[in-house]
């Protein structure tokens, strides 16, 4: 092979990647933390909240879903100013993040809570418990036991499409590196270490969401 | 069978490279081309306004006009090539065009291949943006956001000369750059003069130049030690900067006239 492998620009300029990373931890982290929120919030109006505003969910879910994340996000930082509304880049990007994630996550969780048996709402009602006990303890907590593997994967995936954020100039790992590259020529050096990082913050997320599995499901399964 | 033709082609590879290797680098004269009738003059296709297929899939832009006005001043019919960025050179010293008016900028190790013209046109990169933005030199940049293509001309002239409190925001290209100013992302963006010509069509009055950074001036080139061509274009340029023709080409494709730095270059 006739590729001289040249590192050392890379790790020169390790420290920008690594604040790059920390961005992108914070962008990812933040987006997720809401992003629930938002899903739980939605999967709940689309399954039993009024017609109109299940409908409305429901539009949004297929609009988010069925258009890609660089369009949306182009659509926030270059779009809303006409609005009035001018956001940094770094805040335009986890809003965009958000507003992705928010979509496919209130899918994943309206299946979870789809999934629980009609008699086991019964049971709570006949036990007397009130409503929002019985949505906490009895729909959502089982909900999210069953959906739980598919939530943190689209977490996973959440993170690593934080990667297109560059594009409107938020200083993201990605960026960093795309800023290294450029200065320094040495694309293939930079992009092996950026992957690196990712995949290293990638099994950092999921080791963090199996301790919150053992943690937050700690109770046998009935079946 | 597979191997059989891949030994096949690197043996005519390796025949062209030796063909163009060994050809001879010819000069070039204005009689010459003369006799044939024909100037093959090579031009760069996809550098708007510069060079562009147009609607009827010809070659046209700038430099398409200044090849048309060079081959009519010789009295012969013009021949454009398309040639790309990479293997343009490659194009006129393996003598398949006389000439190149292919936006080649005039630059040192380029002048080691080839020999240039006296400049006919310039690129000038510049600060630019809302009129209201008070910016006139870099120390103004303070507090100010700047839109650059990441890694381009303007990216690394504005990273220079910036001030520590100027917020550069890097884009992956000029149109997002662009986005960004028009959508009010960014207070004033680095680009080229021929993005100022687009913009200037787009939004005429809502934006000026603050400030230029660097310049890079575009010579005609032609083979080593076709003086005489080369001495016949010089006079051609002077001639079409002195009468206006220029002018007009560049007023035509970039809706300003011929800058100042490339009139005055000439000597």
């Amino acid at each position: 092979m006739g590729y001289t492998f040249r590192f050392e620009p890379v790790f020169e300029r390790f420290d920008q990647l690594l604040e790059g990373a920390w961005l992108t931890i914070q962008l990812s982290g933040s987006a997720m933390l809401v992003g629930l929120l938002v899903s739980i919030l939605f999967a709940l109006l689309k399954t039993s909240g009024p017609r109109p505003l299940a409908w409305l969910v429901n539009a949004y879910v297929e609009l988010i879903r069925n258009t890609p994340f660089l369009v949306q996000i182009f659509f926030i930082f270059f779009g809303l100013p006409a609005l009035g509304m001018r956001l940094t880049p770094n805040s335009a990007a986890l809003l965009a993040l958000i507003i992705n994630f928010g979509a496919y996550g209130t899918e994943i969780i309206r299946a979870g809570i789809e999934s629980i048996a009609k008699g086991q709402i019964e049971a709570g009602f006949a036990l007397g418990l009130k409503r929002l006990q019985i949505f906490r303890y009895i729909i959502l907590k089982p909900a999210m036991r069953a959906i739980y593997p598919a939530l943190t994967s689209q977490f996973i995936y959440l993170m690593l499409t934080s990667s297109v954020v560059s594009a409107i100039s938020a200083d993201d790992l990605t960026a960093i590196g795309n800023n290294i590259q450029s200065a320094t020529f040495a694309a293939f050096e930079v992009y092996l270490v950026i992957t690196l990082i990712y995949l290293f913050l990638s099994i950092g997320f999921s080791s963090l969401f199996k301790l919150v599995e053992r943690v937050a499901f700690n109770y046998p399964l009935s079946r | 069978m597979k191997m059989m033709r891949s030994a096949f082609s690197l043996a005519a590879g390796a025949a062209l490279a030796i063909g163009l290797s060994s050809a001879p680098l010819q000069a070039q004269t204005v009689e010459e081309i003369q006799e044939r009738g024909t100037a093959n003059i090579g031009m760069l296709v996809d550098f708007p306004p510069f060079g562009i297929m147009n609607e009827q899939n010809q070659p046209d832009g700038f430099d398409a006009d200044v090849a048309k006005l060079l081959a009519e001043d010789m009295g012969v019919e013009v021949n454009l090539v398309p040639v790309t960025g990479p293997n343009r050179i490659p194009y006129l010293v393996s003598n398949q065009v006389d000439l190149l008016v292919a936006s080649l900028g005039i630059t040192e190790e380029r002048a080691k291949s080839v020999d240039f013209s006296e400049p006919y046109v310039g690129i000038q990169i510049s600060v630019y943006g809302e009129k209201d933005v008070e910016v006139a030199e870099p120390e103004d940049l303070e507090g100010i956001t700047i839109g650059v293509a990441r890694a381009s001309t303007q990216d690394t002239g504005i990273t220079e000369l910036a001030p520590e409190g100027a917020h550069i925001q890097r884009f992956d290209d000029d149109a997002s750059a662009v986005q960004a100013l028009l959508s009010g992302q960014v207070d004033v963006i680095g680009c080229s003069n021929t993005v100022i010509a687009q913009l200037e069509q787009m939004a005429p009055g809502r934006f000026d130049v603050k400030f230029d950074i660097s310049e890079q001036v575009q010579g005609i080139a032609v083979r080593p030690g076709s003086s005489e061509l080369l001495d016949y274009i010089n006079d051609f340029l002077q001639r079409v900067k002195d009468d206006g023709r220029l002018d007009e080409i560049h007023q035509k494709w970039l809706d300003s006239p011929l800058p100042e730095f490339v009139r005055n270059s000439a000597d």
